[in-house]
Order: structure tokens, then C-alpha cells, then sequence
């Protein structure tokens, strides 16, 4: 096919190779969305506690609320607007708590717990949930403090059957599955780098109603409570592209200031933090809160396409921008002589190279080898959504996709996708990239600093 | 290759004519930033707010006053928050807040949303019942009550009515009667399951379909208000669209938020208004023919339907409702709208504390006022 043509879109075969690694998704399957929708009609609902009431409680609790797997019998938080926020939203009128969590750990009737709390109370909670029986649900980040983490697994060790999970949704999304199965399958080619962006523009402030609450409402402020940009925000993006090299960072630097908003706030509101992966593989996140243009997503950048995916309030998306490989990109194989010579010409044109059509990645991926049917099916419909006439099938939400899969390990004794190997991956990269802008130095995984080898002279030819 | 270069005078002459575009361009600017700031804070579909009301004013003796408004578009229209308090880092919070507690109800209730609650419940209750979260539950609940107070005259399942009289996608047209009567088995309030119970809605017809459109905007309104009330504001003002504005307090200096409602005839002439209120912790809903309308042999037919009939309501002009809260209002102009002047006195007899103006045609180029107090 002449270049041109080709510009212009996506091969049939292309789309197909595309769409057949989309399609080999396990991981999908794994997640087996419409056996839990089945189980919705669980009769022996898990019945749970929650702890945080705040905005992201809320949220979680929305989902809840029509979920039939659970049943919330109590609600805890200190702040009272909150607390009966949380019982307005759950709506199955739970019981209060407003003094103490480990009341709530206390009663017998409650087998698991949601802990939506601070960041700073994550671990506290989480190990006396864990040594009073509980299943245990833990937002994201799950540790603020590196020797936190072998306390927490010491106590998942010695509560096997006890399910511990952490809030990381994107490991639920049907499409992130999708497209991180693509990038493990080769779709992408040889991946060297993932940018990721969080920016805002906003204070990250709330309004407050009772001055004696300020930090606590406004927590994600302050560095006693949270973790900052990096915690809140990157925390998510670090995490996908641990599952994408399939490999936690070796190292990480990193800048950050307080650069824009001067109020009582110690965290920083201007992040930038490149981490490197085995292979010279890198990720670099960027978070600021005073330009909102770039929104957040992650992408994922091959030498034979890239990947755009961001999880939205409700649904995740995600867009394949097959590479071009440049005319002159060094190749391997030496042609046989026996063509006849092209015409050449002279004068010097531009090209746009890669990011010509974006192919939206689709969720539902029926089978590991689709039928001849099943496929031209799956083409026409990625064409038809291409071309603007059909809609772009959606993915179901994450965070009651999250939810569901803790019931369901739950009531059929299995372990979690997010477990605590993730969780406490995740809190290394956050509480070292922070370590590198508080130090401003780079700050290597335990045992990977290597002394850099002696700088060689490059071999003369 | 390099380029010739330029005689000294040319260059000149091009950095001079540089020079000018840049500064023409920056004035363009300053003006256009100007006349938008200049510009008098205009709700958009139903009333204008007087321009006095917008001035700060601050009263000497007492703690300093500042004032802080914005608007934003969601659910379709313009949201505009107004807020008088004492600190001033704490306004754009609240007024902030104020936007995503409406942001959060369209995501709730928007039908063109397709991953809303709602849409959801669209989708899927005429093959099965539907776990509805409970704030969603509850509306729903308590739209059906004024479906019942009203006999039907407010109903959020004319939605299978709207689409077939075009409303939905903008191009209005008159459906063939057999259409419409396959419709009409769409539409009624009778033919929604809830089980308050279980919290679930099931659709015993399938093709049904809910809107809250016509509602929505006064919860939303009523959600912001109670949420101003919540951070400690005692004067602000919300307009969701003109259509429903609610007036908390008084601004300084004055007895009230003063409203013009919009001539229903011009609705767009600044010079014209179809008389003046004043709200104090009220709110006015306003239903209008001029809002989506289109004209057939000279036959206005706009998108305020009568669920009974099946046919827009004709012989309206507009319905201008003065309530308590603004779910009260939307629903309530509606019923007023559908049920005349004289239905509309026995409705008002039962639920006291609503002033009404009916906006009857008189003629083609007039209109004459009818106002009815409980």
C-alpha cells in the first residue's frame, strides 16, 4: 500500500492484529464482571462496617447502595455532616458512629470493614481491623511510612483468610485490562516510556462549616495527614505503569514546590517525578493545580503505537494511536538487488509522523480466539465507532466493579487482584518519590542502587 | 540556504507593521475582556436580574461584606450563584462547591448522560427491576406525588411524547395519530413499579422512558441553596437557566432580590418585562412556550405537554409560579400551565403558600395577566 494510504488509517490486518491481542484479555475474564452481577443476588449479604464518611466515602457509598452483596450496618466518622451525609447516601439507615472505629471492629456481627479515611490512618486501622477478624477494604494509598509496610504484611500473613484490598480501581477496569494485556502482548512494540499527567486547577480547598475541622477536612493539605499530589493523585498512574513494565520502579528523582498556592499548606502544588524500570524503562508524572488543560490520563508510548487511557468519574476510556515508523528507521533486513531502482527526488518535505487516527479500545472482549464472524463483527463495529456513527461502547465503573470483587473474594474465599503486593508497590513509589523532592537527590529501591560502572571509552571502529 | 537579507529601511518597515498588529491585537483584547465584564450578569432563559442588585454594597458599622458570583454551565443551561459573607477566602470555596453539588446532580439525573443512574433505569426497567440508589429513589417518589396531587398533569414519563413530537433532537414535527396513540401507552405515571422496600423501579410497559428535565433544575436549585445555608451564608441567589431562580435573604440595602419576568411575547427584549418581583427566601419557576416551540400553519406548538391529551398545551402563553422551594415551583408551573386558570383554582385551593401569573394570549400581539394567590 503506498504511504499515503496508509497515513490514513488503520490496515484491515492491522486492526485485526489490534483487536485479537484486545481479545486474548484474560484478565477480563478473570474479573468475570457478569458472574458477579449474577451473585448480586447473593442471599447471605456480607455485612460491613464503614469507616470515612468524607467525599470519596460518599462516593463509595453511593455504589453501595445498590449493591445487594453487602449490607452496611454501621458508618463511622467524627465529623457529623458527614457521618449523616454517609447514611443519607447509603440509605439502609446503618447505625452511627461518631466517637471511636474500634467500636465499630468491636461487634461481632460485622465481617469486613471499608477504611476511606485520611491517609495517615490507613495502616493504624487497617492492622486493628485485620487483628479483630474483619475483611478489611483500604482506600489507596495503603502505607504513608516505609517501616510500615512488613508491619502490614506481617499481619496479612497472619490473617491468610482474611481478604485485604486496596483501592486501586484501575485494576478492575475492564479497558485497563484490555490495554494493559495489549502492552504485554507486543501491540504497543517495544515500550520505553509512560507519561502521566494529573492537573487541575483549583485550591484542592474545601469549604468549611466548623473552623475547629479545618485540617481535618482540608487534610490532603497538610504533610501530618497526607501525601500530597503524589499520594492523592499519582499514586493511581504509578500503579499502571507498574502493571504495564509488569515490574516495580529501581529508582526515582523528582522536583516539587509550592509554587502557586501560598496558603498554610505544606504540601507541594507543582510535581514532576521520573521513575526508572529495569531495562532503562522510565515513567515520568507530572501533577499541578493551577492549569487544568491536560486533565489526567495515562500514556503509554511504544515504537509501534501508543496508548492514551484515563479513567473518568464514571467510565475508563482508551485510544490506540498505531506509529509510523519513519522511512528511514534502521531495519535489519537487506533487500535482494533484483528490483528496479525507484525514481528519486529532490527538496526537502515535512512528514507528520505517529498519532495520526486514534482506534478506541473496547471493552467487551468475548473470546481468547474469536470466530471469523466475531471478528468482522469486532472490525466493523471499531470501524463504525471510528467513523463517529456508533457509540463508544463503555466500560462499567470501577470503584462498584471494586467493590463487588472484595464481596465476591469474600464469599468464595479467593484473594484479591488488588492485593497487598500492589498496595504496599504502590506506597513504596509514593513515599520515595516524595523522599526524592523532600531530598532532592534520587532515591534508589532497597538493594537496586548500583554504583555506576566506570565510564568506558565508546570503542573506536 | 540562508535568506537574502533585508534592507535596513524594509526591515524597518516590517518590525513597525509587527509592532502595530501586536498592539492592535492586545487592544482588541482588553476590549473584548472589558465588554464581557461590563456586561450585566443576565440569567438566560426566563428573567433578568436588575442591575442594582449586582452592585456591591456594604453597610458600615458592621463587619466587612464581601459579595462573590459566578456561573457555569450544566444540565444545559447556565448556573449562575450569587453569595454575600463576612470571609472572603471562603466564597469562591462554597460558590465552588455550590457547582459540583450541581455537576453531581446531573450526573444523577441526566437522561443524555448514558452512565446516569437514570439513563440506567431507562435502559433497563422494562426487563427487569432496578436497585435504585436512594436520593434518586426519593425524587423519584416524590415526583409521583405530584403526578398523583395533580392527576397527572406533571408526569416524568411523557419522554417517549417528546421524542415523538421531535423535541428531543430539535426538529419538531406533528406525529401521525396512530403513532401517537402507540405512544400514549408509554406514558403515564400509573405504569411505573416502585418498591419502596427494596428501593426498586420496573417499568410495567416497555418503550417507557423517564425525564426529569423539567424538574431536576429546581432540586438542583434546592440542593445549592440548603448547601449555602449549610456553610453559613444568609443572603445569595441561584438561577438555574432564568427559569427557576431562588432569592435566600436579602442583598444589602434592599427588601429583596428583585426579578423581571420576561415578556412572554419578547422574551428576548430587554425594554419589555411582564412585571417585577421581589423574592425573599422564595423561589420563582417560570413555564414558557417561547423555551422549545415550533410553528406549523401558523400553529405554535411548544414543548409543554399535556400528558392527558398527548398534544402540546395550547392557549398558554406562560405560567410564573412563587414557591417555597424550587422542586415545588418546576413542578408546579408545570401543572398550572397544563391545567388553565380555572382548573388551576382548585389546585391552589389544596396546596396553599403558591402565587401564580398566568400568561394568556389576548389577541396575537398581546397578552393579559391573570395573578392567583391561595
Amino acid at each position: 500500500m503506498p504511504e499515503s494510504q496508509k497515513s490514513k488509517g488503520l490496515s484491515r490486518r492491522d486492526f485485526l492484529k489490534t483487536s485479537a491481542v484486545a481479545s486474548a484479555s484474560v484478565a477480563v475474564a478473570a474479573l468475570g464482571a457478569p458472574a458477579l452481577i449474577n451473585s448480586q443476588t447473593l442471599q447471605d449479604p456480607v455485612i460491613y462496617g464503614f469507616i470515612g464518611a468524607g467525599r470519596q466515602g460518599n462516593f463509595h457509598l453511593k455504589k453501595l447502595s445498590v449493591n445487594r452483596m453487602g449490607r452496611c450496618a454501621v458508618i463511622c466518622d467524627i465529623y457529623p455532616p458527614n457521618l449523616e451525609q454517609g447514611v443519607k447516601t447509603i440509605g439502609s439507615n446503618p447505625d452511627k458512629e461518631l466517637q471511636d472505629y474500634r467500636r465499630v471492629l468491636d461487634r461481632k456481627d460485622i465481617e469486613a470493614v471499608f477504611i476511606v479515611t485520611p491517609y495517615h490512618l490507613h495502616v493504624p486501622m487497617v492492622l486493628d481491623a485485620l487483628s479483630a477478624g474483619k475483611h478489611v477494604f483500604v482506600e489507596k494509598v495503603m502505607m504513608k511510612e516505609e517501616d510500615q509496610i512488613p508491619k502490614v504484611f506481617e499481619a496479612a500473613q497472619a490473617h491468610p483468610n482474611q481478604v485485604l484490598q486496596v483501592g486501586l480501581q484501575r485494576r478492575y477496569s475492564a479497558i485497563y485490562n484490555v490495554a494493559t494485556q495489549m502492552v504485554h502482548n507486543g501491540a504497543l512494540g517495544k515500550v520505553q516510556f509512560i507519561r502521566a499527567q494529573w492537573h487541575r486547577n483549583g485550591s484542592w480547598k474545601n469549604p468549611i462549616k466548623d473552623q475547629a475541622f479545618d485540617r481535618i477536612l482540608n487534610w490532603r493539605l497538610y504533610r501530618e495527614y497526607s501525601g500530597g499530589l503524589m499520594a492523592e493523585l499519582g499514586s493511581h498512574q504509578v500503579d499502571v505503569a507498574d502493571w504495564a513494565y509488569q515490574s516495580e520502579p529501581i529508582s526515582v528523582m523528582g522536583v516539587g514546590g509550592l509554587d502557586y498556592w501560598k496558603d498554610d499548606r505544606d504540601i507541594y502544588d507543582n510535581v514532576s517525578v521520573i521513575f526508572e524500570y529495569p531495562e532503562g524503562r522510565k515513567f515520568v508524572f507530572t501533577s499541578i493545580c493551577n492549569n487544568a488543560s491536560l486533565d489526567f490520563s495515562e500514556t503509554i508510548m511504544g515504537d509501534e503505537g501508543t496508548l492514551e487511557i484515563t479513567l473518568g468519574l464514571n467510565t475508563a476510556k482508551a485510544t490506540f494511536y498505531p506509529e509510523q515508523k519513519a522511512p528511514d528507521a534502521p531495519t535489519n533486513v537487506v533487500k535482494t538487488a533484483n528490483v528496479q531502482e525507484q525514481n528519486w527526488w529532490a527538496g526537502a518535505t515535512m512528514k507528520n509522523r505517529g498519532r495520526k487516527i486514534g482506534v478506541p479500545i473496547l471493552p467487551n472482549t468475548p473470546r481468547k480466539n474469536p470466530s471469523f464472524i466475531e471478528k468482522e463483527i469486532m472490525y466493523a463495529k471499531k470501524w463504525l465507532t471510528e467513523m463517529g456513527v456508533l457509540e463508544v461502547e463503555k466500560d462499567r465503573d470501577a470503584i462498584a466493579v471494586e467493590e463487588e470483587h472484595f464481596f465476591h473474594c469474600i464469599r468464595e474465599g479467593k484473594k484479591p487482584i488488588a492485593n497487598v503486593d500492589i498496595g504496599a508497590a504502590d506506597s513504596r513509589s509514593v513515599i520515595y518519590a516524595n523522599r526524592a523532592m523532600d531530598m532532592k537527590q534520587k532515591v534508589f529501591w532497597p538493594g537496586k542502587a548500583e554504583i555506576p560502572a566506570s565510564s568506558s571509552e565508546p570503542k573506536k571502529v | 540556504m540562508r535568506l537574502p537579507s533585508c534592507l535596513p529601511i524594509k526591515r524597518l518597515l516590517l518590525l513597525f507593521f509587527l509592532r502595530v498588529l501586536l498592539i492592535s491585537a492586545f487592544i482588541g483584547g482588553v476590549l473584548q475582556s472589558a465588554s464581557v465584564s461590563s456586561k450585566k450578569p443576565v440569567s438566560t432563559a426566563g428573567q433578568q436580574v436588575s442591575s442594582k442588585d449586582w452592585k456591591e454594597r456594604t453597610d458600615p458599622g458592621q463587619k466587612e461584606l464581601f459579595r462573590f458570583d459566578d456561573s457555569r454551565v450544566s444540565m444545559a443551561c447556565t448556573y449562575t450563584v450569587v453569595v454575600y459573607g463576612t470571609d472572603r477566602i471562603q466564597l469562591p470555596l462554597i460558590v465552588n462547591t455550590a457547582f459540583e453539588e450541581i455537576d453531581r446532580i446531573d450526573q444523577l439525573m441526566s437522561n443524555y448522560n448514558p452512565d446516569s443512574p437514570l439513563s440506567q433505569i431507562n435502559r433497563e426497567a422494562d426487563k427487569h427491576t432496578v436497585v435504585v440508589e436512594p436520593e434518586l429513589f426519593d425524587f423519584i417518589q416524590l415526583c409521583l406525588k405530584y403526578s398523583r396531587e395533580s392527576d397527572g398533569a406533571f408526569d416524568i414519563t411523557v419522554g417517549p411524547l417528546m421524542k415523538s413530537w421531535g423535541f428531543y433532537r430539535g426538529e419538531g414535527r406533528i406525529p401521525w395519530f396512530f403513532e401517537l396513540w402507540n405512544v400514549m401507552r408509554k406514558v403515564g405515571y400509573q405504569r411505573l413499579i416502585l418498591d419502596s422496600h427494596d428501593r426498586t423501579i420496573q417499568f410495567s410497559v416497555s418503550g417507557m422512558e423517564l425525564d426529569l428535565g423539567g424538574i431536576a433544575k429546581g432540586y438542583a436549585v434546592d440542593r445549592v441553596i440548603s448547601l449555602l445555608k449549610e456553610y453559613g451564608i444568609q443572603t445569595g441567589f441561584v438561577s438555574a437557566g432564568g427559569s427557576t431562580v431562588y432569592g435566600l435573604g436579602a442583598p444589602p440595602n434592599r427588601d429583596g432580590w428583585e426579578i423581571r419576568i420576561r415578556d412572554p411575547l419578547a422574551p428576548n427584549d430587554a425594554g419589555r418585562n411582564g412585571g417585577t418581583v421581589h423574592l425573599k427566601n422564595r423561589c420563582l419557576s417560570i413555564a414558557g412556550n417561547y423555551e422549545k416551540f415550533f410553528k406549523v400553519r401558523g400553529i405554535k406548538y411548544s414543548h409543554i405537554m399535556d400528558p392527558h391529551t398527548g398534544y402540546p398545551v395550547q392557549d398558554m402563553l406562560s405560567v410564573a409560579v412563587l414557591t417555597d422551594s424550587g422542586v415545588d415551583g418546576d413542578a408546579v408551573d408545570d401543572v398550572l400551565y397544563v391545567l388553565g386558570v380555572e382548573k388551576s383554582k382548585a389546585y391552589l385551593e389544596k396546596h396553599p403558600g403558591i402565587e401564580a401569573f398566568f400568561y394568556l394570549p389576548n389577541g396575537d400581539k398581546q397578552w393579559k395577566m391573570v395573578n392567583l394567590k391561595d
